[in-house]
């Protein structure tokens, strides 16, 4: 069993040869939209249908919680909006990616090791690490804060759509909670928080995937270990992103 | 050439290669034999640099490879080939893809010039019109001659085989192994293979090193293996009752 000084030792050796030049920056180039396109575009159906669903159900609680006449109904449209851009946009929504993409690349790379292809791409002289991981890790922090931002705008308008339906209170009451004191940097903060969450999620797959052994079951088994890691690391690195960014 | 000097290996304290010293000449195929577990895959993966030896030396023309710095031994990397057990073709590649994959890496070429050595490199191990076919949907056979051109891509000086047979049926196997020395005497290739098939041993064995419990304990060639008196060497080949007929019959 592997201590966790060793696993960090070997997380960050891995990391050193992972972030160095690229051999050619055509190819990199051509992995890294491959890879946008695997890991950003083909995770926004589902980034797209749980924000809708949270923002609605969001709405339909805190309305159902907000029983005082003293506290206006607009406050709904403020809730929604606070909910969303601090936690759900940029933790829930990575802890939901954390099983999607990390599985997907512990399992990818992981199969890549035990079937020898990264011990082939060594022989050949190709940097193994620096070829597989850089272009996934790069990819997913850059557009990651694309995806929350996303997330964001499909969780309102889920509100909007649930409130439209059900008019447990009106639109424009909705709205006008939606532009009540309205914090900006909530947006940046969140969206910082989303591309260091993604580069946990790829990093930390990438290296269980590299370091699998043992067959087909090594694969299953570091896949586990993966997300396991990485949800622990996604809460802890919010609340240490929280205390130093709000 | 490839020399091999005092070479040990352990893992966990327990010895795995003890004293090998041996010599792989150009032009020439070299099979390390031995039975499962005898040390002969831990040996070829410290000859490609898999491995870092626990002491001895590996030569390569004269230049120790462990001792080379990583943008050294990266560019020496570039002449060496290797074709694995179970293929290892890249999955997410085509077979076009899979053999102009060190091209992409090493060379300045035009897709034009690339393609051109990628027929040239599957023509030569007789396959044609499987460019765009996936990994997956060609035969084990075809994936191993994918292998043998995808290794041969670059020209390389050293060529390893980690068991090119395994897996496969009698007539594909000696296939693969002419194959493997035709191209060696062509291109005066370095070659290591990895192998326990008598069948490969017989038919392309120039030079033969026999491990047994992790020690070099023969060296000969195909000619010279049926007349040994080494034991344990004997045990290996005349474990069936065809080989030992074979011999009784002699």
């Amino acid at each position: 069993m592997k201590g966790t000084f060793q696993i960090t030792g070997e997380y960050w050796q891995l990391m050193l040869r992972v972030f160095r030049k690229p051999e050619k920056w055509s190819i990199f180039w051509k992995q890294f939209w491959k890879e946008s396109q695997k890991l950003i575009i083909g995770s926004l159906v589902l980034v797209f249908i749980i924000s809708l669903a949270v923002g609605g159900v969001l709405c339909l609680q805190t309305a159902n919680n907000l029983e005082s006449p003293l506290i206006p109904k607009y406050y709904v449209g403020v809730m929604a909006r606070e909910s969303l851009v601090l936690e759900f946009c940029s933790t829930m929504v990575a802890l939901i990616l954390a099983g999607k993409m990390g599985s997907s690349i512990s399992s990818e790379i992981g199969s890549m090791r035990i079937t020898e292809q990264i011990d082939a791409m060594e022989i050949m002289g190709v940097n193994s690490a620096n070829f597989l991981i850089l272009p996934k890790i790069t990819s997913a922090t850059v557009f990651s804060p694309l995806m929350m931002l996303m997330s964001f705008i499909i969780g309102l308008i889920g509100g909007g759509v649930l409130i439209a339906l059900t008019g447990i209170i009106t639109l424009a009451q909705y709205i006008e909670g939606l532009q009540y004191a309205f914090n900006q940097w909530y947006i940046f903060y969140s969206m910082i928080k989303m591309s260091v969450f993604c580069f946990l999620i790829t990093s930390v797959s990438a290296y269980y995937g590299y370091y699998a052994k043992g067959g087909s079951l090594g694969v299953g088994k570091s896949s586990t270990q993966a997300i396991v890691t990485i949800c622990m690391l996604i809460l802890i690195f919010d609340l240490i992103l929280t205390k130093l960014l709000l | 050439m490839i020399e091999v000097k005092g070479l040990y290996k352990e893992f966990d304290g327990k010895m795995v290669l003890e004293d090998i010293n041996i010599k792989f000449q150009p032009g020439e195929c070299s099979l390390i034999i031995g039975a499962s577990g005898s040390g002969k895959t831990v040996l070829l993966k410290n000859l490609v640099g898999l491995y870092e030896p626990t002491s001895g030396e590996i030569l390569y023309g004269g230049s120790n490879f462990n001792n080379m710095k990583m943008e050294e031994k990266k560019q020496f990397r570039r002449e060496m080939g290797m074709l694995f057990q179970e293929s290892a073709l890249f999955d997410f590649a085509t077979v076009q893809e899979n053999v102009m994959f060190p091209l992409d890496f090493f060379t300045d070429w035009s897709f034009e010039q690339k393609l051109e050595r990628v027929n040239f490199c599957l023509r030569r191990v007789n396959l044609e019109n499987v460019n765009n076919l996936y990994p997956n949907q060609i035969s084990g056979g075809m994936q191993k001659r994918v292998g043998i051109a995808r290794a041969i891509a670059t020209n390389p000086k050293y060529l390893f085989c980690d068991e090119p047979n395994s897996g496969l049926d009698p007539t594909t196997s000696i296939v693969i192994d002419r194959l493997i020395q035709e191209i060696t005497r062509e291109y005066k290739i370095t070659t290591v293979i990895n192998t326990h098939d008598m069948n490969s041993v017989m038919e392309i064995g120039d030079h033969i090193g026999f491990i047994h419990k992790g020690r070099l304990v023969w060296e000969g060639n195909n000619k010279e293996i049926m007349d040994s008196d080494c034991q344990p060497l004997n045990d290996f080949v005349f474990a069936n009752n065809l080989a030992r007929q074979l011999k009784k019959n002699k």
